[in-house]
């Protein structure tokens, strides 16, 4: 740092009341609505919308996620006909009709934790695009896992 | 306070605010990195009995199901809705169709009865899967176009066990 030579004019002062009180506005609003819970969704599944999906308004306490999707390009377009079973085992896709003996495992880890199955809701976002006969081959080893208690998950919102 | 401040010529308190400053805009930036737009989800609650499960006599329920059934084209879109035996046709038109029938069917939303309907719906193999989440849709109520509350129609949805498609031809 240089020595300054005197200077007799007044010092400039930056009044910085205003922009802190903005940048702490600016905090609380990014803080109020930062969502930091751990969703199991998984984001390459295109949700079909209906009007009359909203979200619960009583939060279920103990879900099972089964993400049933494409994989798709950036533009949105299917590259394989394939249906995929996402984020279900160690994160590594898995083909939904061969995901029985991993159910199995869960519902083990659900008793292991001594939670019961029937309190257990299994959550199926299915693609839009997927075959119906696909989700419902997967309730039915969802159901001889032991779960019995299904939701199937939609967009908010009227058709597009 | 004026006075004592015209008063005195000492030096005047600056606080550094270069740290809080430098913290909060961190903070600011954390905050907005982290940020995920997600759009609200929906659950639609479905009643799937298992297969080969027992019934007893004393189980008949005291209202047919109601059937709805999804045909669909081979590349896997609605090719029609049909209420009972009746063909409703294709589109969301079809679906506002089958809304309609429903609350026929039940007379008054919200009828206690309503509690002991079901509507069975009896999907194609290689339908879409939208198409059967419409189909729910219209048989679980409507959205009051006043007051955007939902008016629940039949709660109870079971699903046709799947036909294989090879099975199905």
């Amino acid at each position: 740092m240089a020595k300054r030579p005197p200077n007799d004019a007044p010092e400039a002062e930056v009044d910085m009341t205003p922009m802190i009180d903005i940048v702490f506005q600016l905090i609380a609003f990014f803080m109020v609505i930062t969502n930091f819970e751990q969703t199991q969704a998984d984001e390459r599944v295109k949700l079909p919308r209906d009007a009359l999906a909203k979200p619960p308004e009583v939060k279920v306490e103990h879900s099972l996620v089964l993400n049933v999707g494409f994989y798709r390009d950036m533009q949105g377009e299917k590259t394989d006909a394939q249906p995929w079973l996402f984020n279900f085992v160690d994160g590594e896709p898995v083909l939904p009709l061969s995901a029985g003996a991993q159910l199995k495992k869960e519902a083990v880890l659900f008793k292991n934790k001594e939670i019961q199955l029937e309190d257990v809701t299994v959550k199926v976002r299915a693609d839009s695009e997927v075959q119906t006969g696909i989700v419902q081959e997967l309730i039915k080893l969802c159901q001889d896992a032991g779960f019995e208690t299904f939701a199937m998950s939609a967009m908010s919102g009227p058709e597009e | 306070m004026a006075r004592r401040r015209k008063e005195s010529k000492g030096e005047k308190l600056e606080t550094n605010m270069s740290a809080m400053i430098d913290i909060v805009f961190q903070l600011l930036i954390f905050f907005m990195l982290t940020l995920k737009i997600v759009e609200p989800e929906g659950d639609f609650n479905i009643n799937m009995p298992a297969q080969g499960q027992p019934t007893s006599s004393d189980e008949i329920p005291p209202f047919p199901d109601i059937k709805v059934k999804l045909k669909a084209n081979p590349d896997g879109t609605l090719s029609g809705l049909f209420f009972g035996s009746r063909n409703l046709g294709v589109g969301p038109g079809a679906f506002e169709q089958l809304n309609i029938e429903i609350l026929k069917v039940i007379g008054r939303p919200g009828d206690p009865i309503t509690k002991d309907m079901a509507v069975e719906i009896d999907a194609d193999y290689n339908l879409h899967f939208s198409n059967v989440i419409n189909a729910v849709g219209a048989c679980t109520g409507r959205v009051d176009k006043r007051s955007g509350n939902i008016v629940k129609y039949i709660e109870k949805i079971k699903f046709k066990p799947p036909t294989s498609p090879t099975a199905a031809g």
